[in-house]
């Protein structure tokens, strides 16, 4: 008995042992930091570095900002910790309105039709974060602020309530001690650590707000201008503040706004008339020229410099998100009046938001070739996430919510947005400084949530 | 929620041909030719014929049954180029079989007939949880079977010809995940199951013009296995349910057609060596269509390229009779990949391969016997796979231990 219990635990060793040995072994690569000292990283940036997305920064979304997913990456040629300034886990964070952040839900329209679309998480943001210093848990490696301009981010006191409402930024005052708040700005901040590595992602706000008004609310920043006026000298103070110490880094430049969901979702003839709503519409619109057909027609937009302060929407512009679905559906948007003008991007706006991104892309590549920085074209990556990316099987694309790539504002991105773009970050960094740091698994990383 | 299609875009029905470049025919026959390198259209040991040449059947003497099974072991490994993480296969153990026939009518008839039945494959192949593929593939089981009745005549002492029908019947199970989400982190999930069979025949000539040598020709025709009405299933978020309808589909996957020329060269009584060279239709295997009966803007049909390349297999073998009952034997083959670069899928990580085998065998009176086998490859590729841009190196160790048994009568 003992005897083939020996026999037959000595056939399992055996049959183990060739199973386990028929296992290949495939050599890993062991990755190269190249020139890349990662030991102290900061980002500096906007709300896409500081995690924000569906309109609100909140925990889920920082955890996956992209300089924290690089971050993760660095760590495997010897990168630090990489400490953010958290929201409460499990909250349902806060946007610029002090508004929740989006989630995927049902909601009926006008017309009783009930259907997915982006809903508030809940009534109110959670204002506790506006009001909780976290300085004590800092200093903090990312530096990114949502709402952050080129000109605010070397803005001394850009925190301080003193300011008053509306002239200072709550997500930044969070990250500061009350002694700070009338002399701290974001570079100050980001210098004071002395990174051996940095990231600069800034700008788009230069651009973004005056397209996030269709073109109503806010200025572009111009080029020219001193640091903190102009967008060319205050690129210059930060990427040599960043760069005083020798610390390597690298630079990401503009996407053009046109190319996000938030310009490409509504599409501009989205108004379908039947052929007798065409003729009526026709015969009302007649002295200003306007006439519509049967089918689909641009919307009707205002423009005080067309006849009547309105004209059709040309195929060029856009309506923007966040332009209310059930105005144009039952409140006659678009059709018997037209779309107020700050919720349209029209041509001429559009040309504006192109020339300075375009002005300020070529400031920021200049500036990364002369520094020796890397250099990430954020630009071309969001025009080809316009067409689509295939990635091991997932087709990733900026369309709204199925695209996967950009959450629920139309703006920021989702998981896999922001996996997608650390990558775009890791490329640059190995071509330009000879590393080879492993990219991120953009497959563990989800899109938009679906109920 | 338009084009939410290209998150599924290509609900790949992909190749079953698992880990085996020569596709269905790996050759997992017989385990004297397995021992032999897979070659075995000349030279005519036993019931195997029915399969490697079905002319050389009535060079068979008297009536034989022979069974035997080719357990098979495949590990794989993938290092993905963009992420250095790696991800093994979990694939189990397939029990691929074969038994074989062969009957005279009466004494010394120059007629034979014979019914083969094999699983020309028979596999799984599943990648670990959460592996870097799992929105192109995480797991395809096939399962077919394959019957052939087969007729055998011996011409003259020195030619024979033989042809077999061939019906398939079999089934297909493909599942990958679907890269859609839910909010409590549940990820989307297709499986599809479906029955498909087949037609075509195998036929052979045999020819032995002096004792020391002999020649065979085969032809085996395409099988296109058809899946006529699977079951296409979904799990995904429900806001999604109604744009991924579990509903029926078809598919079709064609098994290529394999022309092989075969000679045998016995230089002693004991020793004899075979080679096989077969030509392999891969060209068939040009495109996957997908064909979904509830279409919605989610779930369109697909068509998806596979531009599979017509190959080229060499297989040599020898066998060395140490006493009248007991035989060694010894093969090598190599395989050329139809997958040309660009193409190769989890599902099919394949590559040129070489195979090394070995066999014994000891027969008792010639009367009963047993034989093992024992096939080994590795094959490696590195790809990028243009539809999913899938990167990386695949390798993959295939261990096939084989044991049969026979008698005659």
């Amino acid at each position: 008995m003992q005897n083939i219990t020996y026999k037959s635990i000595f056939a399992a060793i055996t049959i183990s042992a060739l199973v386990s040995s028929c296992k290949p072994k495939i050599d890993v690569p062991e990755p190269d930091k190249g020139s890349v000292d990662a030991s102290k990283y900061v980002a500096i940036g906007n709300s896409i570095t500081s995690g924000f997305a569906d309109g609100a920064l909140y925990y889920d979304g920082q955890m996956v900002s992209y300089p924290n997913l690089l971050a993760e990456q660095l760590k495997l040629i010897g990168g630090g910790d990489f400490v953010q300034p958290l929201t409460p886990a499990g909250s349902v964070g806060i946007g610029s309105s002090a508004n929740a952040k989006l989630i995927l839900g049902y909601k009926t329209d006008c017309k009783g039709v009930t259907g997915l679309s982006p809903v508030p998480a809940a009534a109110n943001g959670d204002y506790s974060i506006f009001t909780t210093s976290i300085a004590s848990q800092g200093p903090f490696n990312n530096m990114g602020v949502p709402g952050a301009k080129a000109t605010t981010v070397v803005y001394p006191g850009y925190g301080n309530p003193a300011n008053g409402f509306g002239n200072y930024n709550p997500f930044f005052t969070r990250m500061l001690a009350p002694s700070e708040y009338a002399t701290a700005s974001m570079l100050a901040k980001a210098a004071a650590q002395s990174p051996t590595f940095f990231s600069v992602f800034i700008g788009n706000n230069d651009v973004l707000g005056y397209a996030l008004g269709g073109g109503t609310g806010d200025v572009i920043t111009p080029s020219a201008g001193g640091p903190g006026v102009g967008f060319d000298a205050s690129i210059d103070l930060i990427i040599n503040t960043m760069t005083a110490n020798g610390a390597k880094g690298v630079v990401g430049n503009i996407p053009d706004v046109t190319s996000i969901p938030y310009c490409t979702t509504v599409p501009y003839n989205g108004l379908t008339l039947d052929a007798t709503q065409a003729s009526q519409l026709s015969m009302a619109y007649s002295p200003l020229g306007i006439s519509f057909s049967e089918g689909s027609n641009p919307f009707i937009i205002a423009d005080p410099a067309a006849p009547g302060g309105m004209r059709k929407i040309k195929s060029t512009e856009c309506v923007l998100l966040t332009t209310p679905q059930d105005s144009l559906k039952c409140a006659g948007w678009g059709s018997t009046k037209p779309i107020p003008d700050k919720y349209i991007l029209t041509d001429t706006e559009i040309s504006n938001i192109r020339t300075a991104v375009a002005a300020y892309n070529s400031k920021l590549q200049s500036v990364a070739n002369a520094k020796g920085l890397a250099y990430v074209d954020v630009n071309a990556f969001m025009a080809n996430a316009k067409t689509g990316i295939a990635y091991n099987g997932i087709n990733i694309s900026s369309t709204f919510v199925s695209g996967g790539a950009f959450s629920l504002d139309g703006i920021h991105l989702t998981p896999r947005g922001n996996a997608l773009l650390a990558n775009e970050f890791i490329k640059a960094i190995n071509s330009t400084y000879g590393s080879t740091i492993p990219q991120v698994n953009v497959a563990k990383y989800d899109g938009v949530k679906f109920p | 929620m338009r084009n939410l299609h290209k998150l599924v875009a290509t609900l790949i029905f992909a190749a079953p041909f698992a880990m085996s470049a020569q596709g269905y025919q790996v050759n997992l026959q017989g385990q004297v030719q397995q021992g032999m390198g897979g070659a075995g259209t000349a030279l005519i040991q036993d019931g195997a014929a029915l399969f490697y040449n079905p002319g050389g059947v009535s060079f068979l003497s008297g009536n034989t049954v022979n069974v035997g099974v080719s357990p098979t072991i495949s590990k794989g490994i993938f290092l993905d180029k963009n992420t250095n993480e790696t991800y093994h296969t979990t694939s189990p153990v397939s029990t691929p079989f074969a038994a074989y026939g062969a009957f005279e009518l009466k004494d010394s008839s120059k007629l034979k007939l014979g019914l083969a039945i094999y699983t020309p494959f028979g596999s799984t192949v599943q990648w670990e949880d959460g592996w870097a593929g799992r929105y192109a593939l995480t797991r395809l089981q096939l399962q077919a079977i394959f019957f052939q009745p087969t007729v055998s005549y011996k011409i003259t002492d020195k030619i024979g010809l033989g042809a077999g029908f061939v019906y398939s019947n079999g089934k297909v199970n493909l599942q990958k995940d679907i890269p859609v989400v839910d909010n409590n982190g549940n990820v989307g999930h297709a499986e599809l199951n479906g029955k498909a069979n087949g037609f075509g025949f195998n036929a052979g000539i045999y020819y032995k013009p002096i004792d020391k040598f002999s020649v065979g020709l085969t032809y085996r025709s395409q099988v296109n296995m058809k899946v006529k009405s699977g079951d296409a299933t979904f799990s995904v978020p429900s806001s999604l349910e109604s744009n991924f309808p579990n509903g029926k589909f078809t598919a079709s996957l064609p098994l290529p057609q394999v022309l092989t020329l075969g000679l045998a060269y016995m230089p002693t009584q004991k020793l004899s060596f075979a080679l096989d060279i077969n030509y392999v239709g891969w060209k068939a295997y040009d495109t996957l269509a997908f064909d979904y009966e509830n279409n919605t803007t989610s779930l369109i049909d697909t068509k998806s390229a596979r531009k599979y390349k017509n190959t080229f297999a060499f297989r040599l073998g020898g066998q060395y009779k140490i006493t009248e009952g007991l035989a060694a034997r010894l093969g090598i083959a190599y395989g050329i990949s139809p997958v040309q670069n660009g193409y190769v899928t989890p599902e099919t990580p394949d590559a040129n391969r070489v195979i090394y085998t070995a066999g014994i065998g000891y027969t008792i009176k010639k009367k009963f016997g047993v034989n093992a086998s024992f096939y080994f490859s590795q094959l490696k590729r590195t790809d990028t796979n243009l539809e999913t841009n899938l990167s990386g190196t695949y390798k993959t160790n295939v261990f096939i231990p084989g044991l049969s048994l026979f008698y005659n009568f």
